[in-house]
């Protein structure tokens, strides 16, 4: 086995992400900083294991997104989207 | 969209389908409803505090308040051996959800439909299946879905039926570690020969969901972009090592 | 988180006799949990190269041959990773990272290190954390060929440190007279990792 059986899609996320934005993320987009791409968040590679996940481009491989989360507080890291659109139609109820 | 809260649903029946996938029904309080294709998180607590917490597509389509997720037991799993093997009507669960708006597919969307399943990878594609049904939808849709054995077939009569109906659905079965005598469909892995044979031309832009093992699921991307269609209309839901198609 | 319990579920593996040799929090656990943070970088071993460089007198880098041909050191031991899984009893085999240093002649201003990785992964430790007996560049598991999935051609093994501080695909090792937070470090794990004093996060 190597990480190719490990490799997963943004939905892999949705539960993480909808926790800490309140959002359900995998349908909204985002710019890659690195090579300008344009994806829906479910649309992103992911390696996920305890310790957190990244999110990669699928075009150039970057991270867009790194989270990690150990009791009750998650970390997350950015610097890979230039920027991120929240739809309100896609905002979660308690 | 949908709530984030943890919600405590009761198991409602308990049925076999396969010699290792089992379907469970679950009954949850104020259940919004949800979009075929979308997961629940499932979250289990042992006496000592200990939590592990898994992903399960959502199998049903949407109906109330009762919601069904097949889960394929993995052997050295730490969860599946417990739903797919200890779990009784009556039970309960915790489960948040619905989630995942990215793998979705419902009839307004319409097709050419092309579903590509690699074992337990069925499931998500199957919530797809029994909504386009009782939709009355005849959007044209193939479901390509590659088993190891005809037993290992989840959902079988039901994918018979739905065929059957004549309206717009075919299922093609592979089976590739072993067939019944007489077997006259697919013996091999997925590949580019067998895509183009039952999936659509580029032309016609059908919209493909791919759904397993991360393995299978990458070739099929793979073939499919490299057969000309369109990568934004190809969605795929990646498994992980769930063992071998 | 209120009062919920599934009936009959059991975490997977139980402490048992080895409760002493765990450190807090950890579990017993017989195989080697594979757990990346990003594709598996693939390495030639004509191109591989193992560099010591930074604040060293004499900074070098190894081929693939040479660093073979270093005095062989072995660690048998327990490993523990922070996500609560220790393997007790594993063996490695490599190089020492002292030899490696006595090589390069660190400057008196080393204090840190940066370990750097084929792939971009990065961790940090303070020099004291890599001498001493206490850290290996590795390139043999259990007797076989370190697999790529766990790090494999080498990886450096800092076993008295959460496992993500022994990193996989390791490069090399940049010596610096400052800290320098890695990959998990700078995303709320905590800088140090000792797991006897149950250091996970930023801020224990």
């Amino acid at each position: 086995m190597d990480e190719t059986d490990l490799r997963l899609d943004g939905n892999a996320l949705a539960g993480m992400l909808a926790d800490v934005f309140g959002f359900e993320m995998t349908v909204e987009w985002g710019g890659c900083s690195g090579c300008g791409a344009v994806n829906q968040l479910g649309a992103l590679l992911v390696y996920a294991h305890g310790m957190g996940a990244v999110a990669c481009c699928p075009g150039c491989g970057q991270y867009l997104l790194r989270i990690a989360r150990g009791e009750g507080r998650w970390w997350l890291d950015m610097r890979g989207l230039a920027w991120l659109q929240l739809d309100e139609q896609a905002r979660m109820t308690g | 969209m949908g709530r984030l809260s943890w919600r405590v649903a009761t198991v409602a029946e308990v049925r076999q389908e396969t010699p290792r996938a089992v379907s469970l029904a679950l009954d949850v309080p104020d259940w919004d409803g949800h979009l075929p294709g979308q997961h629940v998180d499932v979250r289990l607590t042992a006496e000592d505090g200990y939590q592990a917490e898994r992903a399960y597509s959502i199998a049903s389509a949407p109906a109330g308040e009762r919601v069904e997720l097949t889960v394929e037991r993995l052997d050295d799993g730490e969860v599946s051996p417990y739903l797919a093997g200890e779990l009784r009507k009556g039970d309960q669960l915790e489960l948040r959800g619905p989630v995942g708006g990215y793998f979705v597919w419902e009839p307004d969307r319409g097709g050419p439909l092309l579903l590509v399943a690699g074992g337990s990878g069925v499931v998500p594609l199957m919530a797809m299946l029994r909504q386009r049904a009782a939709a009355g939808s005849q959007v044209p849709a193939r479901l390509l879905y590659s088993s190891r054995t005809l037993e290992d077939v989840i959902y079988h009569e039901e994918l018979d039926r739905l065929a059957g109906a004549a309206d717009g659905l075919t299922v093609t079965h592979v089976l590739t570690r072993a067939q019944p005598p007489g077997w006259t469909g697919y013996a091999r892995r997925i590949d580019a020969v067998m895509l183009e044979e039952v999936g659509w031309r580029p032309g016609e832009r059908q919209l493909a969901y791919v759904c397993g093992p991360t393995r299978l699921v990458e070739v099929v991307a793979g073939h499919l972009v490299a057969l000309g269609h369109d990568p934004a209309r190809v969605r795929t839901e990646r498994f992980g090592p769930t063992g071998v198609p | 988180m209120g009062g919920f319990v599934s009936r009959g579920f059991k975490r997977r593996r139980a402490d048992g006799g080895e409760a002493k040799r765990l450190p807090p929090g950890q579990y017993a656990e017989p195989g080697f949990p594979v757990l990346t943070a990003g594709p598996t970088p693939r390495v030639d071993l004509a191109e591989w190269r193992l560099k010591v460089e930074g604040l060293a007198a004499t900074p070098r880098e190894w081929t693939w041959e040479e660093v073979q041909d270093l005095p062989r050191s072995v660690f048998e031991g327990d490993i523990h990773c922070v996500t609560r899984w220790s393997k007790l009893g594993t063996s490695f085999a490599g190089v020492s990272v002292d030899t490696l240093l006595e090589a390069v002649e660190p400057r008196p201003d080393a204090s840190h290190a940066v370990a750097f990785c084929y792939g971009g992964y990065t961790t940090n430790l303070p020099l004291e954390d890599l001498t001493g007996g206490k850290a290996w560049v590795v390139w043999e598991h259990e007797g076989e060929p370190l697999p790529a999935e766990h790090g494999g051609p080498a990886r450096l093994l800092v076993p008295h440190l959460y496992f993500w501080k022994s990193a996989k695909w390791v490069n090399g090792l940049r010596l610096l007279d400052h800290d320098a937070p890695g990959f998990w470090e700078s995303l709320g794990y905590h800088n140090h990792g000792d797991p006897w004093r149950e250091e996970r996060y930023w801020g224990d």
